[in-house]
């Protein structure tokens, strides 16, 4: 069984994307075999007010009674805009299992008291924080994109920008998705990050040669991801599938195909 | 520090909630599945045989053993491999040198690696003379990077003699904003001597008898911009490594540079770099030349054949 962690429908201002609805989505599930995926709307990250993208997402979920046994939705919440938590219990009540935030596209910081008090009620209501490290590779952005840029002195945002967040609220459960600028956090903040309750995706670049990665995490850290429609469908699956037996056996795989998100999602 | 003037309990923040039954399943018990079973990525990678026109390594015994273990893994024939480029002077003695690690490390393996040699046009005696001690021993072809711009007349003698000798002029290249003359004023903080692809452009319109690898469509610029720009350019060709893996872009390139201009590279970015084709809407016949018969026909024109 396989599980995507981290997809997406709706667009995005600066580029047509593909396969970028529940439709296309599924299409893609389909033809590389995945069962389910985390879905959350894609608009979102661009709008102030974030609910309307909830909404569609909701909308299109009901649109076709298939969609119901293969996504799992997934809130867009800016708690740095009014309303957002009457926006929380709309989704809740929907039946949304978790919350991205985007800091970077949303103006404020993961330490500030707003944002850890929406994870603080996640935690509570028993819902996935979901964290990204980029949304895109900085370098091929719009000049309308924000402008973190890689190389110059407002650099893409690494795991270190989230630290703080996951210090404060260690007990929470996160995922973190699409790992770009290296997986690497001082010294003294491994010890926070191994004992946490974290998932990281596979769909991310800094995940450069899994044999490694896996002795510097332990599998169960590990879920597959494809940070679609923005990147290719295939490379987090590639990053699993092409382990040898003694680098991941059967068990570890399916761990990451589709346990470990299960103990998450459960 | 958590705000607790806002903080809400529970108990609280859930009041009023619908109770009942969730809107919204996780459906985690399977019910209703209805994707295809039996796919097998690795299958499916292995079905093709790869020739890497983009391979970089430093080439200490560590470096050589991780790019076997790639090229076993993932079913990649030969690579085409080189040093990493870097930004220095590059003088004669330091381009002869980094090309002497390369063709040490094809002799090792002879079955595995070709070369590629690195030069610099400002020196024009030693480079072109270079040229011939490199083919001498093996090589194939060229991998230049940021030191001068493609279409600077420094470089024409260069690519004259690759030209007259059917030899692929490989060349790094960006398409950044802020990088070589690209809408500057979002400086990226790079040298500005970069090429863009309206500097190949211009290479390609003033030599239409060679033939220019842009390095690489992957690299993490604007790859529609990229291939928007080499559309008309028939001696211009790509290849799809390098570390971005945006959904649609192999296709996009297919779209606008055809089939047969497209070569398969990794530039060490080894998941993404397989992922984005077979992620791809690219025939089997299409996969064929992208990953392997594209650069074997090219490389021919050299005199160079690759089974």
């Amino acid at each position: 069984m396989w599980i995507d962690i981290n997809a997406y429908t709706g667009n995005w201002p600066y580029k047509q994307l593909r396969n970028s609805n529940l439709a296309g989505l599924i299409g893609r599930m389909d033809r590389f075999g995945i069962d389910k995926a985390v879905v959350a709307g894609l608009s979102g990250i661009h709008y102030k007010n974030t609910q309307p993208a909830n909404e569609e997402l909701y909308s299109e979920l009901k649109s076709n009674a298939a969609y119901k046994e293969r996504i799992i939705p997934f809130a867009v919440i800016n708690p740095a805009y009014p309303g957002w938590q009457q926006d929380l219990k709309k989704c809740i009540a929907k039946g949304f299992k978790g919350v991205r935030i985007y800091p970077q596209y949303h103006d404020y910081l993961p330490e500030d008291p707003v944002c850890t008090e929406l994870v603080r009620i996640c935690r509570e209501e028993g819902l996935i924080t979901a964290l990204t490290i980029r949304m895109v590779d900085s370098r091929q952005r719009s000049w309308l994109d924000i402008p973190h840029v890689a190389g110059t002195g407002a650099g893409e945002w690494t795991l270190r920008n989230f630290i703080p967040l996951i210090r404060a609220i260690p007990e929470a459960p996160y995922f973190i998705l699409n790992i770009a600028n290296g997986l690497g956090v001082d010294q003294a903040d491994l010890p926070l990050l191994k004992k946490s309750n974290i998932l990281f995706d596979t769909s991310g670049r800094s995940l450069g040669f899994m044999p490694d990665v896996l002795r510097q995490y332990p599998v169960e850290k590990f879920a597959f991801g494809s940070h679609s429609p923005v990147l290719d469908y295939v490379t987090g699956m590639l990053r699993i599938e092409s382990l040898r037996p003694d680098e991941a056996g059967e068990r570890d795989k399916e761990l990451m195909r589709s346990g470990n998100a299960l103990r998450f999602l459960k | 520090m958590t705000d607790h003037s806002t903080r809400l309990t529970r108990r609280k923040f859930t009041a009023g909630l619908i109770s009942s039954s969730l809107l919204v399943s996780s459906g985690m018990a399977g019910k209703g599945i209805e994707k295809k079973d039996g796919f097998d990525l690795m299958n499916e990678v292995l079905r093709f045989k790869k020739l890497d026109a983009y391979t970089t390594s430093v080439f200490t015994k560590e470096s050589i053993a991780q790019h076997l273990d790639y090229a076993d893994r993932y079913g990649v024939s030969r690579m085409f491999a080189a040093n990493p480029m870097t930004q220095i002077e590059l003088t004669p003695a330091e381009f002869r040198e980094l090309n002497n690690k390369v063709i040490a490390a094809a002799k090792q393996y002879p079955d595995r690696f070709t070369g590629h040699f690195t030069l610099n046009p400002r020196f024009k005696k030693e480079s072109l003379d270079e040229i011939d001690r490199c083919l001498d021993a093996g090589m194939t072809g060229t991998r230049l990077y940021q030191q001068i711009k493609i279409n600077d007349p420094l470089y024409e003698p260069v690519i004259e003699k690759l030209a007259s000798k059917n030899i692929l002029v490989f060349m790094h290249g960006e398409c950044q904003m802020g990088v070589g003359g690209y809408k500057m004023k979002y400086d990226a903080g790079k040298v500005k001597s970069i090429s863009t692809p309206e500097d190949f452009a211009d290479a390609a319109r003033k030599y239409p008898e060679a033939m220019f690898q842009f390095a690489h469509l992957g690299g993490g610029s604007d790859w529609e911009c990229m291939c928007k720009t080499f559309e008309p350019y028939p001696n211009i060709y790509v290849d799809t490594g390098g570390s971005n893996n945006e959904e649609y872009m192999v296709d996009f390139a297919l779209k606008h540079l055809g089939e047969d201009r497209l070569f398969f590279g990794s530039d060490n970015s080894l998941y993404q770099s397989i992922g984005k084709i077979f992620a791809s809407e690219l025939t089997d016949g299409q996969k064929e030349k992208l990953l392997f018969k594209n650069y074997q026909r090219v490389l021919k024109k050299g005199g160079f054949h690759v089974d």
